[in-house]
Order: C-alpha cells, then sequence, then structure tokens
C-alpha cells in the first residue's frame, strides 16, 4: 500500500508474469517492451510534432533578430543579453516572483483548510465539497469575465454592499484602485476557481493516510494540532510536492487573470512576466527577444520544479 | 462531553456552510445579473447576446460542441493508450516521454502559438476546428495522461493477468478488464477536457480566421468591446452564464466519478 | 502552407496581370508599360471572394462597406471582426505565419508600424491613379506611408471633440449654445456645472488610459501651436510648455473634484457608459459617440477642443486599411477599396450613417446637412492631426506603455518629474528597434 503520486516515481515494479505461455522471458519482455511502445506513441507523436517542433523553433528565434515577414539575422545572443537591462521584465519578474509566493502559500493553506473539513463523513459535506469544486467547471476566461462583471462599478454587487455596509464611501475601483486591489482581485479570483481542485488532490492524499495512525495518536494523548503536524503534514509530502509543482507553475506562467481583470495595472504593478512576453511578440513585434524571454521563463521554470521535487522527495520516509 | 461535541458540529456547520456561499455567490450573482435589466427582470440581456449583430449564432455553439467533442474525444484516446503504456508497460525512453509530456505545462500559449499556426499551416489544418482542437489536446496531455497513467498503475496486477491467462492480447485486456477498472479516471479527463476546451479563448482565436468557425467564447469576448470599445456588463454576464452552464451541469451530473477519478486514480491500493 | 501558398499566390497574380491588359482593349500589347500600369492600378472585379478582417470596435461600419459593395459588384467582401486588445495578436500571428487575410483594417496610429514591417502591399501607384486621391483624409494617407510608399488608405474616421449636455448647461445658468471657446473657458463652464452638486459633474476623462489621453488632450496642445513628436516619430516632445499647461490645468480640474473620480481609473471600456448617463457637464470625447449618447437620451451640442488661449484642433483618428501583404488577389483588393472612396460609398454608407467621411471634399454632403454638428465635425478634420511614429503603440497606446506611466504622474504623481523622464522614456521607445 504505497502512494504513487510524484510525478517521476514509477509504478513499484511487478514480477513478470507467470512463464504458463512457454516462450523465453527476455522475448516475452521485449515484445511487451514493443507493446508498450505502440501505445504510448500517440503520445510520442503529439508531443514531438506539437511540442518538441514548436519549441525548438522557439529556441531557434531566440538566436535570431525575426520579422515577421522578412529574413530573420542571427544576433546571438543580443536578445539574451538586453534581458537584464529591460525594466519592464525586471519588474515583471520582480511582481511574478512575489505573486508566485503569495499566490502558494494561500492555495495550499486554503486547500489544506477545505480539504480538512471536507474529509470528515458529516452531514452536508457532500455539499461543501460540491460548493468549493463548483468553479473548477467554470473555464478561466469565463471566470475572470465574471469577476470583471463582479467588481465593476456598474453592476457589481461588491461596492455596493461594502458601501452599504459603510466601509467604502463612493466610487472605488477594484481592479485598477490601487496595486494591492488589483492584485486582490486577482488573487481572489484564483483562489475562487482553483482551490477546489487542489482540495481535491490534498484530499486525496489526506485519505490514503492509515486511521489506525490517528487512533494511535488520539490514544497517546495527542492534541489535533499535534496530530496535524507530526503524523498529517509528514504523510502528506508528496502530495504537496504536487501541489506545489502545479501552483508555482500555474503563477510563475499566469496571464488571463491580469489580462482581463487588470491590464497589468495600475502603473505596470500587476504585469506578469508572460504579459510582457505577449508585449514582445505582438506589440513590439520584436519575435526574436520574445523566444529568448520564453526560453529563460522554460528553464527557469524546469530548475524550479526539480529542485522542489528532488528537495520533497529526498525526505520521504 | 456532549455540549462541546455539539458546539463542535455547529461549529463545523456554521463555517462549511458560510464558506460554499463564499464560493456559489459568484455563480449565483453571475445568473441574477445576467437576467436583470434597467425595468427589473427579463431576458433582454440574452436576447442582445444572441441577437445582436455581433452576438452569439447557433452557428458558434455547433462548432464550440465540435471543438469540445473531438477534444474529448482525442483526449481520452491518446491519454488512456498512453497511460496504459505508462502505467502498465516498460519500456525505453518511457520516463523521458513522460518527464516531456508534463513539461508541455510549462509552456505558456503566446510562446509557441505562431509555431503552431505554422505548423497547422504545413499540415493543411490552418483555420480549422480539427486543427484547433489536436492543439488543444495537446494541452491536455499532461493532466490526461498523468491521471491515466496513475489509474492504470492503481488496478490490481491479478486483473490484467487473469485476463492474459485466459489468452486475451493486450488490447483485448484493455478493452474488457482495465478500461471498465479506470472508468472514474476516464470521467476526470474527459471532463477537464471539456471543460478547458468549451472555454477557451486564445487558442481559437488565434488558429481560427473565419467568423462562421468561430467558438462560443470568441463570440462573447468580442461583445466586451463591440460598442465602440464599451463594455457591456449585462450581455458580458448572459455570456458568462450561457458559457458556464453546459460546464456546471456536466459536473453536477458526473460529480461523483469525478472525485472517485482522483481517489482511486492517485492512490493504490 | 508556405511553399503552396506563395505558388497560389504568384499564380494568381499572373493570371491577374495576364487577363487585365485583354479587358483593357487590344491596343497596347501586353507588357508595354502603359498596360502593365494600368493592370497595377485598376482594380479588378471577377467574383472572387475576399476576407476582411477589423477590430470588433469598427465592426457595424466595416460590415456597411461590404453590404453595399457586395449588392452591386461581383467580388464578395467577408467580414471577420476581432476582439479589439487581441487584435494586434491576431495579425501578428497571421503575418509570422504568412497568412495574413486579402484585406485588413486597423486603428490608424498602428499604420505606420505596419506599414514599416510590410505587413500591407504597396499601392502608391494604384493610389496615385485615382482622381479623388488629394481629398482622401490626407493625415490617415500620411499615417499609412512608409518611405515615401503608400500602403493604407483611411477606412473610418473618429476625431476627438467637446461633447457638453445642453441640459446641465441650461441648469447651470450657461448658455447652451455657445461652447467654450478655449480650454481655460472650458475648465470654467465645467466648474460651474460642478457646483450643481449632486452626483453631477463637471467633466470626465480616461486617466487610465493612454490612448483616450492622447486623443483628447493632444488637439489642445496642438492648438496653442506645440508639438508632441518629431514630424518622423522618432522623438518625443511631451515636456513642451504647451503640454505641460494642459496636463496642469485637468490635474486641478480634477484636484478640485470637477472631473469625476472615476477618472482616475478609467481605462477606457467605461468611459463610454459614464458619458451615457447624463452626469457629465462636458468633456473631449469621440465624435462617433454623439449618436449613441443622443440614444441613451442625452441632449447634446459639439465644439472643437481648444487651446489653452483659444485656437482648435483634433486628433483624426480612426481606421486605416490595406492589402494583405500575402494576398493573391491584390487587384481585386483594390476594386473594394478604390470603391470605398468613392463618391458613392463615402455619401451612401458613411455619411447616411452619420459617419464622418474620409474625402475631405464630401465634408458637406446631403446627409449631413441635416444636423450642423456632424458640418462642425467634418469640417474639423482639416484642421485636424494623426501623428506619426512607427512604434506608436508600443510607446503610447499599450497599457505597458512609457506614456500611460508619464500620464499617470502628470495628472495624479510628481508633473515635472514624470514628464521630463517620461520623454526621455517615450524617446528611447520611439527609436527601439
Amino acid at each position: 500500500m504505497s502512494t504513487t503520486l510524484i510525478p517521476i516515481a514509477a509504478p513499484a515494479d511487478r514480477p513478470p508474469p507467470r512463464p504458463g505461455s512457454g516462450r523465453r522471458p527476455g522475448g516475452l519482455r521485449r515484445r511487451r517492451a514493443l507493446t508498450g511502445l505502440a501505445y504510448a506513441s500517440p503520445t510520442a507523436a503529439l508531443v514531438a510534432v506539437f511540442f518538441l517542433l514548436p519549441i525548438g523553433l522557439v529556441g531557434w528565434m531566440s538566436l535570431h533578430r525575426w520579422p515577421l515577414l522578412g529574413q530573420p539575422e542571427f544576433n546571438a545572443p543580443a536578445n539574451y543579453t538586453a534581458v537584464p537591462g529591460d525594466d519592464l521584465v525586471r519588474g515583471a519578474a520582480r511582481f511574478t516572483v512575489a505573486y508566485t509566493v503569495l499566490m502558494t502559500a494561500i492555495l495550499v493553506v486554503v486547500a489544506v483548510g477545505l480539504a480538512l473539513l471536507v474529509q470528515q463523513r458529516r452531514r452536508g459535506v457532500g455539499f461543501f465539497r460540491t460548493a468549493f469544486l463548483l468553479p473548477m467547471a467554470v473555464g478561466f476566461a469565463t471566470a475572470s469575465l465574471l469577476f470583471l462583471g463582479m467588481l465593476s462599478d456598474e453592476i457589481g454587487p461588491v461596492t455596493r454592499a461594502l458601501a452599504a455596509l459603510g466601509i467604502v464611501d463612493g466610487y472605488v475601483s477594484w481592479t485598477s484602485g490601487s496595486a494591492t486591489s488589483a492584485s486582490a482581485s486577482a488573487v481572489v479570483l484564483v483562489v475562487w476557481r482553483f482551490a477546489g481542485f487542489t482540495m481535491l488532490i490534498v484530499l486525496t492524499g489526506l485519505q490514503a493516510i492509515p486511521t489506525d495512525l490517528y487512533e494511535a495518536a488520539r490514544l497517546d494523548g495527542a492534541g489535533p494540532w499535534q496530530t496535524f503536524r507530526r503524523i498529517t503534514l509528514p504523510l502528506l509530502r508528496r502530495t504537496l510536492a504536487l501541489v506545489l509543482t502545479l501552483t508555482i507553475t500555474g503563477s510563475l506562467l499566469a496571464f488571463d487573470q491580469f489580462w482581463i481583470l487588470t491590464r497589468g495595472g495600475p502603473d505596470n504593478s500587476t504585469t506578469s512576466l508572460v504579459m510582457v512576453l505577449y508585449r514582445k511578440a505582438f506589440i513590439e513585434l520584436d519575435l526574436g527577444s520574445a523566444a529568448a524571454v520564453s526560453v529563460l521563463l522554460l528553464l527557469v521554470l524546469v530548475a524550479v520544479n526539480v529542485v522542489q521535487l528532488g528537495a520533497l522527495r529526498g525526505r520521504s520516509r | 462531553m456532549t455540549g462541546t461535541q455539539t458546539t463542535a458540529r455547529r461549529g463545523y456547520a456554521v463555517t462549511g456552510s458560510a464558506l460554499a456561499i463564499l464560493f456559489l455567490f459568484p455563480l449565483l450573482w453571475s445568473g441574477w445579473a445576467s437576467v436583470r435589466t434597467d425595468t427589473g427582470f427579463g431576458l433582454e440581456n440574452y436576447d442582445r447576446l444572441f441577437a445582436s449583430a455581433n452576438g452569439i449564432r447557433p452557428r458558434h455553439v455547433l462548432n464550440s460542441v465540435t471543438v469540445s467533442a473531438l477534444t474529448v474525444g482525442g483526449t481520452l484516446l491518446v491519454s488512456t493508450l498512453g497511460g496504459y503504456a505508462f502505467g502498465r508497460f516498460r519500456f525505453p525512453g518511457r520516463e523521458v516521454l513522460f518527464l516531456l509530456t508534463l513539461a508541455i505545462l510549462m509552456v505558456p500559449y503566446a510562446t509557441i502559438l505562431i509555431a503552431l499556426y505554422v505548423l497547422l499551416g504545413w499540415l493543411g489544418l490552418a483555420d480549422s476546428l480539427v486543427g484547433l482542437s489536436v492543439v488543444l489536446v495537446m494541452f491536455q496531455l499532461p493532466f490526461a495522461v498523468f491521471m491515466m497513467r496513475n489509474s492504470f498503475a492503481a488496478v490490481p496486477a491479478e486483473l490484467e493477468e487473469s485476463a492474459q491467462l485466459d489468452g486475451c492480447g493486450s488490447l483485448a485486456t484493455l478493452a474488457r478488464v482495465m478500461l471498465p477498472a479506470v472508468r472514474p479516471g476516464l470521467v476526470t479527463v474527459g471532463l477537464f477536457a471539456f471543460v478547458t476546451s468549451w472555454s477557451e479563448f486564445f487558442a481559437p482565436l488565434i488558429l481560427l480566421n473565419s467568423t462562421d468557425k468561430f467558438t462560443t467564447t470568441l463570440a462573447v469576448v468580442n461583445m466586451r468591446t463591440a460598442s465602440h470599445g464599451s463594455i457591456d456588463y449585462a450581455a458580458l454576464e448572459a455570456g458568462v452564464v450561457v458559457m458556464a452552464a453546459p460546464c456546471l451541469l456536466l459536473f453536477a451530473v458526473m460529480q461523483r466519478s469525478y472525485v472517485r477519478g482522483f481517489t482511486t486514480g492517485a492512490v493504490k491500493g | 502552407m508556405t511553399p503552396r501558398f506563395g505558388r497560389r499566390a504568384a499564380g494568381g497574380l499572373a493570371v491577374a496581370l495576364l487577363l487585365a491588359p485583354a479587358a483593357c482593349g487590344a491596343d497596347d500589347p501586353p507588357g508595354a508599360v502603359g498596360t502593365a500600369g494600368a493592370a497595377r492600378t485598376a482594380g479588378v472585379d471577377d467574383g472572387s471572394t475576399l476576407t476582411l478582417w477589423t477590430r470588433a470596435a469598427t465592426e457595424s461600419v466595416s460590415r456597411a462597406y461590404a453590404e453595399a459593395y457586395n449588392a452591386t459588384h461581383d467580388n464578395t467582401v467577408q467580414v471577420t471582426a476581432y476582439p479589439n486588445e487581441e487584435y494586434p495578436a491576431k495579425l501578428a500571428s497571421a503575418a509570422g505565419a504568412r497568412a495574413l487575410p486579402d484585406l485588413f483594417a486597423t486603428d490608424v496610429v498602428f499604420a505606420p508600424q505596419y506599414a514599416s514591417q510590410g505587413l500591407w502591399r504597396d499601392v502608391t501607384d494604384s493610389f496615385a491613379a485615382l482622381a479623388v486621391k488629394r481629398a482622401v483624409a490626407p493625415a490617415h494617407v500620411r499615417a499609412g506611408t512608409w518611405r515615401d510608399r503608400n500602403y493604407a488608405v483611411p477606412h473610418t474616421i473618429d476625431m476627438s471633440v467637446l461633447l457638453y449636455n445642453k441640459e446641465l448647461y441650461a441648469r447651470a445658468g450657461l448658455d447652451p449654445a455657445r461652447p467654450p471657446a478655449t480650454l481655460a473657458e472650458f475648465a470654467q463652464h465645467a466648474r460651474r456645472i460642478d457646483q450643481l452638486g449632486g452626483d453631477v459633474h463637471g467633466t470626465y476623462f480616461g486617466g487610465n488610459c493612454g490612448g483616450c489621453v492622447e486623443f483628447t488632450f493632444w488637439p489642445s496642445v496642438w492648438a496653442a501651436g506645440g508639438e508632441v513628436l518629431t514630424a518622423d516619430g522618432s522623438a518625443s516632445t511631451v515636456d513642451s510648455a504647451e503640454m505641460a499647461a494642459v496636463f496642469s490645468l485637468y490635474r486641478r480640474l480634477y484636484e478640485d473634484g470637477v472631473a469625476a473620480p472615476a477618472s482616475k481609473d478609467e481605462a477606457g471600456p467605461t468611459w463610454l457608459g459614464a458619458l451615457k448617463t447624463g452626469k457629465v457637464g462636458i468633456a473631449p470625447a469621440p465624435s462617433v459617440w454623439l449618436g449613441l449618447i443622443e440614444e441613451a437620451g442625452v441632449e447634446l451640442g459639439v465644439a472643437p477642443i481648444t487651446g489653452i488661449d483659444g485656437g482648435e484642433s483634433t486628433f483624426v483618428g480612426g481606421d486605416a486599411i490595406g492589402i494583405g501583404a500575402t494576398t493573391g488577389k491584390a487587384a481585386q483588393a483594390w476594386d473594394f477599396l478604390a470603391w470605398t472612396m468613392s463618391d458613392e460609398a463615402q455619401v451612401e454608407v458613411v455619411a447616411k450613417r452619420k459617419g464622418v467621411p474620409t474625402r475631405t471634399d464630401l465634408a458637406s454632403n446631403r446627409y449631413s446637412s441635416a444636423d450642423p454638428r456632424i458640418v462642425t465635425i467634418n469640417r474639423l478634420m482639416a484642421k485636424g492631426r494623426t501623428p506619426y511614429a512607427k512604434n506608436f503603440n508600443a510607446s503610447f497606446n499599450d497599457p505597458q506603455s512609457p506614456w500611460l506611466r508619464t500620464v499617470r504622474g502628470a495628472l495624479f504623481g510628481d508633473t515635472a518629474t514624470a514628464l521630463s523622464e517620461g520623454n526621455a522614456a517615450i524617446t528611447r521607445s520611439l527609436q527601439q528597434g
């Protein structure tokens, strides 16, 4: 009974099927390998043609000055050396990292909290779970448009409700009034949309923890917080690794929420790295530079995930 | 003891309900706002959404349905075969391919969209719903293959072996024995693929050219700034409801399988 | 797509060139300069289907053009509209894939960039052969010019004017028939109206929108004889005394509460809505909103935007349109373009819908004379300007542009630093690439 949640972990080795077929084990293994390859080939084809090929092209583009319709000229490493000096990129990098840390912390805490709430078998837990998961059924672009309306001054209830309670006075713009409120709007949107999904992942990890461990702890007189710290958290390590991977990657690549809700404002305070990438490619029409930023971003993501997974895996019991 | 138990239970109920209301509120509000007009309530926002010159047409809905169906079908096919391979076979390059598939998560749209556009052109799939679906399937692969791999890996070895003893080849084993066993995983993957492809915005924008191929999402976002750059919020919320409704419905119907897909898929034993 | 498309494009053009001389008559042998010139400059109406891309904001006009053209010609123009904010990305992707449409329209301030990138075909000769060429909005034509070659022609015209609420004017004791003649007077009128109190405000502007501010403030600078850009768009001069004076005027209006507080966060999408409420006294705004706001029941007067001490000017905005560089139907596409600049199109399609004709000689036509305000607007085109810069969008319109930072600093922060630092940043951006 082991959990297999870390992407890199292979399914546990099983003994080869009983040699009842009378064929040599070596030949059988090779046949199985070939069969496996055959089944994996559609995936391999899609990945190779629609992912690796474009990525290769992007890498190639990052070494050139690449006009939209003209001939590209080789200019490496100019696109890369220009990146540190680019104010917009630096500002966006600072913001994106800060946002990632904030978002990850909030989402993990909320997801774990919700999972603990929903884990118990009480009345109404099904209803709660549905309520938390329902936002997942709405596409992210749709959710962003929803929040755009909800936080608006024209038809949104938020300003009206807070005004009725006397907390705000007159006109307030949540998505572009101040850096804080703009970031907060985006954070609330993302938490609303993804807390349920993350909760589900944590839930599955929680359910893998044998209940007799909790029994033993209770008999030993451990309080709820101690149980959580000494038993739940360590056993959730692999689940949390997955959650962290998804959240960190998603936050570093954040785009939709800022594009639709805040447009990077006010005053570039919520401009994310992918927004800068988009601007370079489609507004400044500098495809080579955009490609360079993409490559750097990809490398950072790979590095972060490798480090993070390694650190969490290394400490398994 | 009973006193604290009741307070604990009540505290639980209150917290849970409060959170549930908070989570449900935006969806409920959006439905309410979409039927709210200057003079009270009515369906005129939906009217504007569908009847205005750049509103949604039945064509758009049909396109969305087509793209979603193709994406779900394609995703299920590729991820089932792939998950089967990764979960139950050993072959050279398995780890590498799996990691590469997951790496798709780490690349934003803006990066490879132009390259994909060119690629689809070479393959004769430019400005086509099929080409768009193929791209969307690719973006679904990380989650789908991961889920299916874990689902397949969680199937007890005995099931597979007994099928083999009965003389089934791998395909028959897959069809007769494995598929039913991983059904919750399939539901999860299918649902996820549907929700994402139904409300996908950026990929259809770039990869589709003709208005009659547009999906519902594109039409709704077009409404966002149609009147000389000003937003029609009420029609926008009506659009949000139209886009969210099918997904919510499907989700409500399949919820149990969806949750089970996670619990049985991610955990073995 | 590239090899096949390229061959098809070459083939199509070759066929067009071969057929055109035959249609022109047997006098000149094919290949002679005269005939080839005629083939290049004449449009071809042979029943082709042409794709036209436009922004969502311009869709209704593009469709009106297309419908009128399709009804009277063999060619068929099909219009596709894209969301405004994402339209540049759409064009860039199509260009990168060498799959641009036959025709595409774009905000006129983008025209120099697209012309310099070669996204449109060179139409210099065709345009020069037009009889009406001198009357076609010179500001737009210049915007679509790169290195003395023409690439785009005007599609729609949208100018900035002062729109004032006649009812509020009357209530405040001002004469609704006498709009302000100077910007200083505009500020006075706005203050008077603001004193009406309640939720009425004197004026409104787009304080979080670079495009809105340039559209509405720059005419005041031009009217005073100032400049915001060098003529070739390679350097910015927004730190001029005239610009500083205009910013200072609006800043005081905002700080005194005369401009609605929502102006600070107005990024554009809710600007029209704010004016439609009928609670704004007088504000600079796009001329095309005249009809839209009146539909909401507000009675409006129109006046040109003035300089601090007088003078009039306007920002001649709107859309420019050109032939996609990768098309195989350039001659047919030109047939449509040439038609859009004809009397028939400008009067029956544009003027009839209360739009501004792109031909200066049609400013007074049988539809415009019905409403003197329309005549006022149309006549402004001669006094207006369209700024020209290759990197205009990245420097001025984009939400991440240095111009927006300058605007925010000048209106809500430290004006002096904002203007001097901003000017340097904008100049750097203009010279990039």
